[in-house]
């Protein structure tokens, strides 16, 4: 049987106006974006073809079509699904549901399902947009796909964490700034500690003892960037996409470690993310790494989310 | 006690206030009652014919008691009101019943199970009502239905049938499609009582259900409580308004600041505890008078007063008994959490 929880949110959801909305601005700063770097692309009105800069443009929108959508989810996730549980908790529609035989893992369960059906219907929607840049030629199919599993992937990640932290809250106001405040974190803390180190080795003239890149992997950009790195656009250093200046900056992190352990990172920008030694395929790729950290990371938040949603409690609600 | 002894004793209640010596019982001694006598005669009540049976339950926050070493039993089959000011404890006490709250030290057993061991035992017996109506913003009256039927797990193929029957029960099939926001204070409530019975529990406990009620949706409700009594479901329901409850409750047991003052059948209570007495007397010049009388003796005196030592014309002089309102007030009077 499907899980209540997350019925009754899809009935409510499609019933307001405010799912239609939310996919209306998002389309509609995807779209704006590809408006954007087909000006940027410094279009001189000729009629001539010239498929190398076509080639080019391909690739400048698939890196930033992809880089919105994921500002974009980390922007909506939070605000979207902040209120997940703790909107129960302020609406009074909580205790009723403790009763019944729903397991609190149910309960958070249907919550993220909910919040992750409308990410994919966000996401499937902006597909034709990413199609643009396919049809201009930049990027293959398998990139496009891959560009928004990765985005849906962190997206997903996240929603359990903000859904998680909802339930710690005993009110909406306070549960979207605690998802805000989160999702900000989860984005500077990493790139923060790293550069933080790195200066104060600088400082020490001390360049062999550098911080763990790992830090830097740890965030979902660094996330996205690294898992669409062999698409092809990375090569062109120009154009300051946020996701080709991660790339870069996973890179150099990675020549400073040296031989360390940090195998794992890409060896150039154009997306190799295994070390080839003797033939031989080494490594784990730094986006899988940061995934699996953020998983960690979500599988522990949502720990303490049952826990908080399990009755009999100590103190109510 | 048996069950034949309890249903003599009612019977011995009913036939008016001259039965048995009323001794009056000051404030203060309630409170050094020895537990039995304050549980009332159904303490010991065999465990088939008990639906919640608390022993010293107790909830603590922080320094403050909310639950104070409780002693309640619940008959089955009764209609059981729990009556105290605000801040008395009754939520509290309910939250730990209805399986929600887990009691600092004392037992509870609801419907043969501990809720804190076993709360889904529980839960499939008994419905709960909260003391405020949380309901969704876009639902529809039968999808809200619907949805709490999933989440006490019944079948899909049951569920429109289920919706046809409660919404009848609690008179809102015309509002079936409604949404759920838009009905009026009585409807959301009697909405929630729909709820609480989804899966056709043996134990109803309803938090305050009556407030906010206007005088036409209390009746309602009131009535839909005897239907469901009749059906044979345990009501357990609380109100700081004894008026609310004292015709309604086949027991009443009245609590503050997280303790037990009195338990039992009302008319036992009022037996038991007294309370004061009132006589209205009206003279033949058309003025009527009030006067209070603790017991026998004094409204004989004040008779003999007005008759013989002060001469007047008495035309009518009418016992009235306080009843359980008063006492209420008499007996929770001054006890400041
Ligand atoms: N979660 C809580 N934390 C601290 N004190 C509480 C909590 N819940 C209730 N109380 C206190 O416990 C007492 C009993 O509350 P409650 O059971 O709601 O009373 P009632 O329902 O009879 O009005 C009150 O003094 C209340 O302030
Ligand atoms: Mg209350």
């Amino acid at each position: 049987m499907i899980n209540p929880v997350l019925g009754r949110e899809i009935r409510e959801r499609m019933r307001t106006g405010r799912a239609f909305v939310v996919l209306g601005v998002f389309l509609s700063l995807l779209i704006l974006t590809v408006y954007l770097v087909y000006q940027g692309t410094g279009s001189t009105g000729e009629i001539q073809v010239d498929l190398a800069r076509q080639t080019r443009l391909g690739r400048d929108l698939y890196e930033w079509v992809l880089f919105v959508m994921l500002a974009l989810v980390l922007f909506f996730v939070p605000g979207l699904t902040a209120g997940a549980i703790a909107g129960e908790r302020e609406r009074q529609t909580l205790l009723p549901l403790q009763v019944t035989l729903l397991r609190p893992s149910s309960i958070l369960v249907g919550k993220v399902l909910a919040a992750m059906s409308f990410l994919v219907l966000l996401l499937v929607a902006s597909l034709p947009v990413m199609m643009v840049a396919y049809l201009l030629g930049g990027i293959r199919v398998l990139d496009g796909l891959k560009g928004l599993g990765i985005v849906l992937l962190v997206a997903a990640l996240l929603t359990v964490m903000v859904a998680s932290l909802s339930s710690l809250a005993k009110r909406v106001q306070t549960a979207t700034l605690m998802a805000y405040g989160f999702t900000a974190l989860l984005i500077l803390i990493g790139p923060l500690l790293y550069f933080t180190m790195r200066v104060a080795d600088g400082s020490k003239g001390n360049d062999l003892e550098n911080p763990p890149a790992v830090l830097l992997v740890i965030n979902p950009i660094a996330i996205v960037a690294d898992a669409t790195a062999g698409s092809g656009s990375a090569r062109q250093s120009d154009g300051g996409n946020v996701l080709r200046w991660s790339r870069e900056q996973l890179v150099e992190a990675k020549s400073y470690n040296g031989e360390s352990w940090f195998a794992w990172f890409p060896d150039d920008d154009s997306g190799a993310q295994f070390r080839v030694i003797n033939g031989r395929r080494e490594g784990f790729p730094a986006w899988a790494l940061g995934t699996i950290a953020l998983s960690l990371l979500a599988a522990v938040l949502s720990y303490f989310a049952v826990r908080r949603l399990r009755t009999p409690a100590e103190v109510e609600r | 006690m048996s069950a034949t002894d309890l249903t003599s004793a009612a019977e011995g209640h009913g036939t008016g206030s001259s039965v048995g010596t009323t001794d009056l019982i000051d404030v203060e001694a309630t409170d050094f009652m020895p537990d039995d006598s304050v549980a009332g005669a159904a303490a010991d009540l065999p465990a088939a014919d008990v639906a919640v049976r608390a022993q010293q339950l107790t909830k603590r926050y922080g320094n403050l008691l909310a639950v104070n070493q409780l002693d309640l039993v619940v008959p089955r089959g009764s209609v059981f009101g729990l009556i105290g000011p605000n801040g008395a404890g009754k939520s509290t006490t309910f939250a730990m019943m209805a399986s929600l709250l887990r009691p600092t030290s004392g037992r509870i057993i609801v419907m043969g199970a501990d809720p804190s061991k076993k709360p889904r035992t529980v839960r499939r017996r008994m419905g709960y009502m909260p003391d405020n109506l949380g309901v969704y913003d876009n639902l529809r009256v039968d999808e809200y239905i619907e949805f709490f039927a999933a989440s006490y797990g019944i079948h899909r193929s049951e569920w429109t049938a289920l919706v046809d029957g409660l919404l009848e029960l609690v008179d809102l099939s015309v509002k079936r499609s409604a949404m759920v926001n838009s009905l009026s204070r009585g409807m959301k409530q009697r909405l929630s009582l729909a709820r609480a019975l989804v899966h056709d529990p043996e134990l109803l406990i309803l938090d305050e259900p009556a407030s906010g009620l206007d005088p036409r949706a209390r009746v309602e409700l009131r009535e839909l409580l005897k239907t469901l009594n009749g059906m044979g479901k345990t009501i357990v329901i609380s109100s700081h308004i004894l008026a609310e409850l004292e015709e309604m409750c086949t027991d009443i047991a009245i609590m503050e600041a997280g303790k037990l003052l009195a338990a039992g059948p009302p008319r036992e209570i009022l037996e038991r505890l007294g309370g004061a007495r009132t006589v209205k007397v009206r003279f033949a010049t058309g003025i009527s008078e009030t006067f209070t009388v603790a017991d026998d003796a004094e409204q004989a005196a004040l008779l003999r007063r007005l008759l013989v030592d002060e001469g007047r014309d008495v035309v009518e002089f009418v016992e009235h008994s306080g009843g359980l309102e008063q006492l209420f007030m008499t007996i929770t009077e001054g006890v400041v959490q």
